[in-house]
């Protein structure tokens, strides 16, 4: 009972914490839709980085599934 | 009764143009959330090659008894195709090849002040080449979209065949994303010389991985993303070359990644900034942290400069002097990668932005050094590294 | 027990408040529906301004667009090519530009010209009054005012869709 109180307050929380977002009309995406306000604003170049810094440092692992091994780890 | 600003064509007419292409790209990205515009395939094709270098600082004679001092010189050559395929779906294929010479740490001893000190491989060194392709597909939903990929990646003591699948689904408004992800990667590994030298003849290794994120747009110049992703790694994790290497045949890692964004309207420009906490059942603790800014400088062109900082701690079973008397059975290795350390790094990229082109020259300079650590270090490393990098890409759409 | 069902209750009209603040306050203009009344000035300077009133009587393609959005880009020369097509019939199209600023919009036409009405709304009244829940959306709306379809997005493909919409809605009247 408890359990579900809380997960209705959670939800209901989320959402309006999600909701005073929520100002932003589709219209009014021309910042966030350039380039340089991307996740990842040049797939080669963090391809790259992801690749070396796994090969020189013991952490992998973030925003997406890992790809392929190699034999440089 | 809605009253647009009284229009100032001259000042229009001066601002240089913004190139077409970036804007077609910044839709062709498959691993960007649609968080603009109506989800949907990217509107033109782009290509995409980077070539870079990446080179070891040599270490010096204090630090090496044994070996060559030159370390790892790599030359690496990206290549990506994102292509839309009817009215939802887009293919990729991507290609890399690389070529690598240069000697890697072989074992620690005492120095002759019973410092740890590394021996590299011979001075033959080694040269070894890597070749890599993948091919993936997505398809568009009204809300989301989903996809998959394949791939392959040869070396000439290694092979992997990796798979991944990812959704994402746009939700309230499409002001928040949610994607979840799976791949899995059969490695295989059959050392060199591997009867002179008493190595494994051939053993494998298997990963999977999952991962979840949100993203949420915050007002009209921020956005915020969560994730964690989750690995297993089982089999054969220890280094084949190095003398004395015992890992334990299964690994768990966790990983939460934190990322935001911000543009600045006055300044012209956007500034990333990322966290990422990571645990795995080997001991390891870390903390990655970086940030760019991306200034827009006029229309056409960009300078980004970035700076990364990453600390972890050892793994249990961390030795930095190689002990030939230990059991086999008992977890040891001497790889630096598993010591406790912290890297600083950071360098400046240029982005030139011409008509269908976008021209790209990236450098980085990177120091790992015990001392930048944020863990303790009971054991201070061999052979931490060292490099410079510097790439020059280009994109082409069409 | 009592205060347990008290939270419940208080959690769930929290919850029902926030579904209705998220979701369920739309009053998007739908097929069926009439087209709302707007007058909004022309992007370029000294040009008449356009209203649904001047509209009046014309079969309209009607569509919100910014410069930074990939599927409008693509979308708005084929709207050309089909108001040529078509004008002679009685088509009018009408391109709202939602840039902000105005510049942005008038650089791609620029590069790209458009022989239609483009009005410009920087601050998005009209796709506020229009309940735009996309970029692009745009509507065919017949000579009585009726909206007779709403298309949102724009993908390979979708012109064909369009235009035989537009052929039927020309033929009807």
């Amino acid at each position: 009972m408890m359990l579900n109180i809380k997960v209705i307050l959670f939800v209901a929380f989320s959402m309006l914490i999600l909701n005073a977002c929520s100002q932003v009309r589709p219209w009014e995406r021309g910042y966030l839709s350039k380039k340089e306000m991307s996740w990842d604003s040049d797939i080669l170049e963090s391809a790259l980085n992801d690749h070396i810094f796994f090969s020189k440092e013991a952490s992998s692992g973030g925003n997406n599934a890992a790809g392929g091994g190699c034999g440089c780890n | 009764m809605v009253k647009a600003p009284k229009m100032q064509h001259s000042k229009a007419l001066r601002r240089k143009r913004r190139s077409r292409s970036l804007l077609a790209l910044s839709t062709t990205a498959l691993a960007l959330p649609g968080i603009a515009t109506a989800d949907a395939p990217p509107t033109e094709s782009a290509v995409s090659y980077k070539i870079s270098n990446y080179k070891e600082d040599d270490l010096s004679r204090r630090e090496v008894l044994f070996g060559d001092l030159n370390r790892y010189d790599i030359d690496v050559h990206q290549f990506k195709l994102v292509s839309p395929l009817g009215r939802n779906m887009a293919i990729n294929f991507d290609a890399n090849y690389e070529t690598l010479s240069g000697a890697s740490p072989w074992f620690t001893t005492a120095g002759a002040n019973g410092e740890p000190v590394v021996n590299l491989s011979g001075a033959s060194g080694i040269h070894d080449r890597r070749s890599e392709a993948s091919i993936g597909a997505r398809y568009y939903l009204e809300n989301g979209s989903f996809g998959g990929n394949i791939g392959y990646s040869e070396e000439n003591d290694y092979r992997a065949v990796y798979i991944g699948f990812s959704g994402e689904r746009h939700f309230n408004s499409d002001l928040t994303t949610v994607s979840l992800g799976f791949s899995h990667s059969e490695d295989e590994i059959f050392p060199t010389d591997a009867e002179i030298f008493n190595r494994i003849i051939n053993d494998d290794k298997q990963s999977s991985s999952v991962f979840v994120s949100v993203s949420q747009i915050i007002n009209q110049l921020s956005t915020f993303q969560s994730a964690i992703s989750i690995t297993e790694q089982t089999g054969f994790l220890s280094d084949p070359y190095k003398l004395r290497d015992v890992r334990p045949e299964d690994k768990k890692q966790f990983a939460w990644s934190n990322s935001y964004r911000r543009f600045f309207v006055d300044a012209d420009a956007a500034w990333h900034t990322n966290y990422r906490y990571y645990h795995d059942d080997f001991g390891i603790n870390s903390h990655t942290a970086d940030m760019s800014w991306h200034q827009n400088v006029g229309k056409s062109l960009q300078i980004v400069p970035h700076l990364r900082y990453y600390s972890q701690s050892s793994a249990d079973f961390f030795t930095n002097i190689d002990n030939p008397l230990n059991p086999l059975t008992e977890y040891q290795s001497s790889d630096y990668r598993l010591s406790a350390f912290g890297a600083i790094s950071g360098g400046i990229n240029f982005i030139l932005e011409l008509d269908k082109w976008i021209v790209t020259l990236s450098t980085e300079r990177y120091i790992a050094k015990e001392k930048y650590s944020a863990y303790k270090v009971s054991q201070p490393s061999t052979a931490l590294v060292k490099y410079n990098r510097v790439s020059l890409g280009f994109d082409y759409s069409f | 027990m009592k205060n347990i069902k008290a939270v419940v209750n208080l959690s769930k009209s929290i919850f029902a408040v926030a579904l209705v603040l998220i979701g369920f306050n739309s009053s998007a203009v739908e097929e069926g529906e009439v087209l709302p009344e707007f007058t909004l000035p022309s992007i370029y300077e000294g040009k008449a301004e356009i209203s649904s009133a001047s509209l009046e009587g014309k079969t309209v393609y009607l569509d919100f667009w910014a410069s930074w959005c990939a599927p409008c880009i693509l979308s708005l020369p084929m709207y050309n090519e089909m108001y040529h097509k078509y004008k002679d019939q009685g088509l009018e199209v009408v391109a709202i530009n939602l840039d902000n600023p105005i510049e942005d919009g008038l650089d791609f036409l620029l590069d790209t010209p458009l022989d239609f009405l483009i009005p410009s709304d920087p601050e998005g009244g009209s796709a506020e009054l229009f309940e735009v829940i996309g970029m692009p959306t745009s509507y065919l709306i017949a000579p009585n005012g009726e909206v007779k379809l709403v298309h949102m997005g724009f993908r390979d493909g979708d012109m064909e869709t369009i235009e035989a919409e537009v052929q039927k809605t020309l033929a009807e009247n």
